[in-house]
């Protein structure tokens, strides 16, 4: 029920990765600041009643985007409209980019970012899925060092992560590949809605491919295939039957009836991609 | 056409005047309620029940009182007064006692520094609840055995029976019959800005002040002043810029008596304002109910009789001043047979109390839901008889020669353009080719549905949501300067009265638009007034604004014909001045005969008295005039997916005379989308506990730029009998869209055997007809041809 | 810019430029910036309507870009640049953009409208010539009850550079 102003809360803004992970060893029920979209209007309803904001938005080297020879790094500060109009992820990773401009909208794209997005999990919310089709890695930090965690051990259910506490998100390393093609789909009720279920396909040189879901399960759900059926009925046969064994959420039947059209879907883009 | 006048033409009526308001609201420099602010206003947070039906064991607020910043905490055990509902035999307590009856109510009210210490406060109340079997539906609430939700009165709260006579015989002979059940979930307006309220204690007047978001700040006041037991002149309303109203905000609540009570105990300013989740909980609901329809007809699709039961639930107190199930049953039944010449009608109205929030007003009130039961009944006999739906309607409209008509429950429709409205939408929409085009894109699994509702709206009323008050009042002064200032009872929302009315004036005085300012809102400047509500504004404003302004052209012109010594049925005014006909260097501005007629006394005729100021009342000789006009929307089905798309839509409308064409228009398109919203996208879903679930933007799906389409309008004018030949238009576009759409998903979705009858239309839903279809289908004209969802 | 503590019942200045003018306001963390542009500095052309960021009437300019004001904290703006509806409008009657939503009533109860030409001003500065795709694009995440839009989206397009 509605009590939309936040509680009282101390306020941090540290100006380095090492202060802020200091921040957060230090403080009680601290929690990480970054574009806040999600985490705000939580704390606005006051479902979500952090004594302590560590506001990350100062950390200057968390907001770029390096393209190197085998991969692409995405600072955990990039917003997703950054993701979605920059020219090198446009060219490596189109799909990532037409993912990143179907949250929310313009206003939430400008201020909403894929650290946040990422850490906050949500099971609905494009990006992880994006990251674990993506093969990505995560590079996470905490006050004893860094690791690397992959895209699909980072999400382990329920808007809920591999990070540990006193962790935080700094980058993601996005592998550039040369001989896959993405294709992308999403149904939501409206644009920019989280969306009911969505699908990243892959197709790999060597006619393998996957398909990642979001919105079936509590969280991404990567299905490698050894074959891609380039037959339409053995295609949708392959669909229904990783479909039929997704631990859905709630709704089984629209649920995985909708997760067999997006991933078709998903692979007509694939197609599309190919052809363009 | 146009209204014609005696002595020129209008010179701003039915033109595209800009609208005067906007430079304020452009610039942000409007003052809705939140914008404005008294030195040491207390702000107000609410504790609002979070059990359906329960009884209230103990409230403790004890520690919230000594929260910082906190001045004042009530619970029912310091404010005793109801909204009483004499008729029904219920009173609400402004704060919960004893017993909480729907999620939202209030119980706690906390005054504090700040909004955000309020909110600190009402953290911390501690109120313990034990349970009662919360009433849902109406069907249950309808069963003799169902927990009463108030102990000392039946469930169902209000009943009426009607039947024309022979209806039995007519209905029993005819060839053909079906049955269906109509089913319209729970909804509300959802304006931009909240709710809200202010009341400061005038020093200055020893009155109280109180500043609100409201449709009729008389009918505010009268409410307000009965139930705090004050005389009128003791309180000023004043309703500032409002950010959108839709019905919701013609309804009185129990924060306002909480808020003007505190005000007055503290003796400073006190201001609520509600957040949105607070507006989904608690502003007044709308729509939740149903219809259990049989129809006759015979074999060319004329339908003879009419028979429904119609189900409203009233939520669990009868909204002051409007019970929202009443006002959508009862006229919804006298309106069920809309623009068609169906002879006999028999209804049963039931309304039931039940631990969900009161029904009230939201924008069309009575109209979607007939819209919906009375075009989907033409849709399934058309369905029935495997003919067009287009042609089922020419066989049952009502043609130019059948009026003035008498329907079937009694209502008497002045002249309109129903049969031309029908065929101008279809000329708009191409309907021949749409139809050609539907049977390629059946073949190539594109399902795209084409859905006509033709309307009839009852306008400009004695007695709406904006009370029982059948006139409107107008004050018209022309300052000594020539300039005019005008004042009327009207509480506008966005509808741009302030433009359409000095429209109105300034014609009749033969001056500039832009020379004529329109006040209202204030109970200090404006006449006693029933506000805006039931499309009434319009019609029965204008009405005034017209009689107010034509007294004082009629003292101008004597004036004018006394100072140039000529006759007056020869003097002209415009364009500023008053000449005699025929000669026009022979001429007076309306500047010199102002400053005579306010300083120069001397120079009036004999009997004449000072000044140019004038009050009028008027009220319209029928007590309701008829609009119509004709929707085709056209959806897109994605059968993979379930999800609809509106991708055209035109509109026929008959307002009568245009006061402003392209204020007509805005008021339709907003109506449209906020008929595509009602169709496909806005529901309040209460849980198996009597929770809502839909408490945020989040859950409550509006439409948004993605959702309506750009609709194509035509205009047609069959002049009222009111004066200016204006017909209320505020409410038709809504009554009609809702109707429209689903038709059109019933139309794309006809090849699985789907009619809609519920709403809104989601995509689950969809899917699931699909997969049913897949398993079966009947094909028959008196047993089921369609699946009822 | 060094670390900022502030402690949650503490107020402190936060120093920011709105509309082109330096400001200096002493706030709670937990203001939200639409309250602090509000109530503390009067600017009450930037209205709320959710809190949640969905409706969109609270959108202003943060360093020239599109925010939701309902969804930053005021401590959050500090050092930076906010531009609200009071400034792009000019002293003298309307902007290009809002005389644009007179000429074609864009606007009914006014409620959404200074977060539409807020819009618009962004839009507009990165797309002089938007197709109506572009501009439903940018607008949907501000909700309007009263316009359906369309005189909306006209507005937009008649003061396009094409239009102009």
């Amino acid at each position: 029920m509605g009590r939309l102003k936040p509680n009282s809360f101390a306020y941090y803004r540290p100006n380095s990765v090492a202060s802020a992970l200091q921040c957060l060893a230090t403080q009680p029920d601290a929690k990480i600041l970054a574009g806040g979209q999600s985490l705000v209007p939580a704390m606005n309803f006051r479902l979500s009643r952090p004594a302590c904001l560590i506001d990350i938005n100062g950390i200057e080297a968390l907001a770029h985007v390096e393209v190197c020879a085998d991969k692409v790094v995405l600072g955990a500060l990039v917003h997703h409209q950054q993701i979605h109009e920059h020219p090198s992820i446009r060219q490596h990773f189109p799909v990532l980019a037409e993912a990143a401009g179907e949250i929310g909208h313009l206003a939430i794209r400008n201020r909403g970012t894929l650290g946040g997005s990422l850490v906050h999990a949500d099971p609905a919310s494009e990006l992880p899925a994006a990251m674990v089709a993506l093969r990505a890695v995560m590079e996470v930090a905490g006050v004893d060092g860094t690791r690397r965690i992959p895209a699909a051990e980072f999400f382990v259910g329920w808007m809920t992560t591999a990070l540990d506490t006193g962790e935080m998100l700094v980058s993601v390393h996005v592998p550039l590949s040369s001989s896959s093609v993405y294709g992308f789909a999403e149904f939501a009720r409206r644009p920019g809605d989280f969306a009911y279920v969505g699908a990243f396909v892959e197709r790999a040189a060597n006619e393998s491919g996957a398909v990642t879901w979001f919105g079936v399960s509590d969280k991404p759900e990567y299905r490698p295939m050894s074959a891609l059926p380039r037959d339409a009925a053995a295609r949708q046969a392959e669909w229904q039957q990783l479909a039929a064994k997704l631990e859905v959420l709630d709704e089984p039947r629209m649920r995985r009836k909708l997760a067999v059209v997006l991933a078709e879907r998903a692979y007509q883009k694939v197609e599309e991609a190919k052809i363009g | 056409m146009t209204v014609r006048f005696e002595q020129s033409k209008p010179q701003f009526t039915g033109a595209r005047v800009e609208r005067a308001e906007d430079a304020r609201l452009l610039t942000g420099r409007a003052r809705y309620l939140d914008d404005l602010d008294f030195p040491g206003t207390l702000e107000v947070a609410f504790v609002r029940s979070t059990h359906a039906a329960a009884k209230l064991v103990s409230v403790h607020a004890e520690a919230a009182s000594r929260m910082p910043g906190v001045r004042m905490v009530w619970t029912a055990a310091d404010i005793h007064v109801t909204l009483d509902s004499p008729e029904f035999g219920v009173n609400q307590p402004v704060l919960a006692k004893d017993e909480v009856r729907y999620v939202g109510e209030p119980v706690v009210a906390i005054f504090a520094d700040s909004r955000y210490a309020a909110e600190d406060a009402a953290d911390t109340v501690e109120v313990t609840y034990a349970d009662l079997p919360p009433v849902l539906h109406i069907r249950e609430a309808l069963q003799a055995e169902t927990r009463r939700v108030h102990a000392e009165r039946p469930n169902v709260m209000y009943h009426q029976e009607y039947q024309t006579d022979g209806f039995e015989e007519a209905f029993g002979n005819a060839l053909h019959h079906l049955s269906a059940t109509f089913t319209l979930h729970r909804q509300t307006a959802v304006p931009m800005e909240t709710r809200g309220c202010m009341a400061a204690p005038d020093g200055a007047t020893n009155r109280l002040h109180v500043y609100v978001s409201h449709q009729s700040p008389h009918g505010f006041r009268a409410d307000l002043c009965k139930f705090l037991g004050v005389p009128e002149h003791a309180v000023r309303v004043i309703v500032p810029e409002v950010g959108g109203a839709f019905g919701i905000k013609a309804m009185f609540y129990p924060e306002y008596v909480v808020v003007a009570l505190a005000a007055l105990r503290l003796r400073r300013p006190v201001k609520w304002i509600a957040d949105r989740s607070e507006c989904l909980l608690a502003d007044c609901h709308a729509r939740d109910g149903i219809h259990d329809v049989d129809v006759a007809f015979d074999g060319d699709g004329r339908i003879l009789a009419l028979r429904d039961h119609l189900m409203g639930d009233s939520g669990a107190y009868p909204a002051v001043p409007f019970c929202g199930s009443i006002g959508e049953t009862s006229l919804a039944a006298r309106m069920l047979t809309g623009p068609y010449k169906i002879p006999h009608l028999s209804f049963t109205i039931d309304c039931t109390y039940s631990n969900k929030a009161p029904l009230g007003a939201y924008r069309g009130v009575w109209g979607p839901p007939a819209s919906f039961v009375q075009e989907g009944v033409v849709d399934r006999v058309a369905r029935a008889l495997h003919k067009d739906p287009v042609a089922v309607r020419r066989i049952n409209l009502l043609q130019p020669e059948d009026f003035p008509y008498r329907t079937a429950s009694g209502f008497v429709y002045d002249p309109g353009s129903y049969a031309e409205s029908l065929e101008t939408a279809l000329e708009l929409v191409d309907y021949d080719g749409f139809r050609k085009r539907q049977r390629e894109d059946r073949s190539r699994g594109v399902y795209r549905g084409i859905g006509i509702s033709v309307f009839v709206e009852p306008t400009a009323m004695a007695a709406s949501e904006a009370g029982d008050i059948p006139y409107e009042a107008a004050t018209v002064r022309m300052e000594p300067t020539g300039t005019v200032t005008a004042a009327l009872g009207l509480g506008p929302s966005g509808q741009g009265h302030e433009t359409t009315m000095a429209q109105l004036i300034a014609d009749e005085l033969g001056v500039d638009v832009r020379d004529v300012v329109v006040l209202h809102g204030d109970t200090d400047s404006a006449p006693y007034g029933g506000g805006t509500g039931g499309s009434r504004s319009g019609t029965i404003g204008g009405g005034a604004a017209l009689t107010a302004g034509r007294k004082l052209r009629d003292k101008l012109l004597a004036l004018a014909a006394h100072l140039l010594e000529a006759d007056v049925a020869d003097i002209e005014l415009k364009d500023g001045a008053a000449h005699v006909a025929g000669v026009p260097a022979q001429r007076l501005t309306v500047q010199q005969l102002a400053t005579a007629a306010y300083t120069d006394v001397n120079r009036l005729p004999e009997g004449m008295k000072p000044g140019l100021e004038v009050m009028a009342r008027y009220q319209p000789t029928r007590p309701i005039t008829f609009s119509n006009g004709t929707h085709i929307a056209v959806v897109d089905v994605d059968v993979a997916t379930g999800q609809i798309q509106t991708v055209d839509y035109v509109v026929a409308n008959d307002c009568g005379v245009l006061i402003n064409p392209t204020i007509v228009e805005g008021q339709i398109h907003g109506g449209v989308a906020q008929g595509i919203g009602e169709a496909l996208l806005e529901e309040l879903k209460y849980d198996t506990e009597g929770q809502l679930t839909t408490v945020s933007l989040s859950d409550y799906l509006l439409p948004t730029t993605h959702d309506i389409p750009n609709i194509r309008i035509r205009h047609l004018v069959t002049p009222s009998e009111s004066k200016g030949g204006f017909k209320g238009m505020g409410e038709g576009s809504l009554i009609a869209a809702p109707a429209a759409v689903v038709a059109a998903v019933s139309d794309a979705l006809e090849p699985f055997g789907v009619m809609v009858s519920s709403m809104p239309v989601t995509p689950d839903q969809v899917l699931e007809w699909i997969d049913a279809d897949q398993e079966k289908k009947v094909d028959s004209v008196d047993s089921k041809v369609y699946f009822e969802n | 810019m060094s670390d900022a503590v502030i402690s949650a019942s503490g107020r402190t200045p936060v120093r920011m430029e709105v509309n082109g003018v330096a400001e200096t306001v002493y706030v709670e963390p937990r203001w939200l910036l639409s309250d602090v542009l509000r109530h503390q500095l009067g600017l009450t052309g930037t209205h709320v309507g959710c809190e949640q960021g969905v409706c969109g009437v609270c959108t202003v300019l943060l360093d020239g870009v599109l925010v939701r004001s309902c969804l930053l904290f005021a401590v959050q703006v500090d050092g930076h640049r906010v531009t609200t509806i009071e400034g792009v409008t000019p002293d003298e009657g309307l902007s290009p953009i809002q005389a644009s939503f007179q000429r074609h009533h864009g606007l009914q109860c006014g409620f959404c409208t200074p977060a539409m030409v807020l819009t618009a001003e962004a839009l507009l500065r990165t797309h002089p010539n938007p197709s109506e795709a572009d501009i439903r694009d940018a607008f949907s995440g501000n909700i309007c009850r009263c316009t359906g839009y369309q005189f909306i989206v006209d507005a937009i397009r008649g003061c396009s550079e094409e239009e102009r």
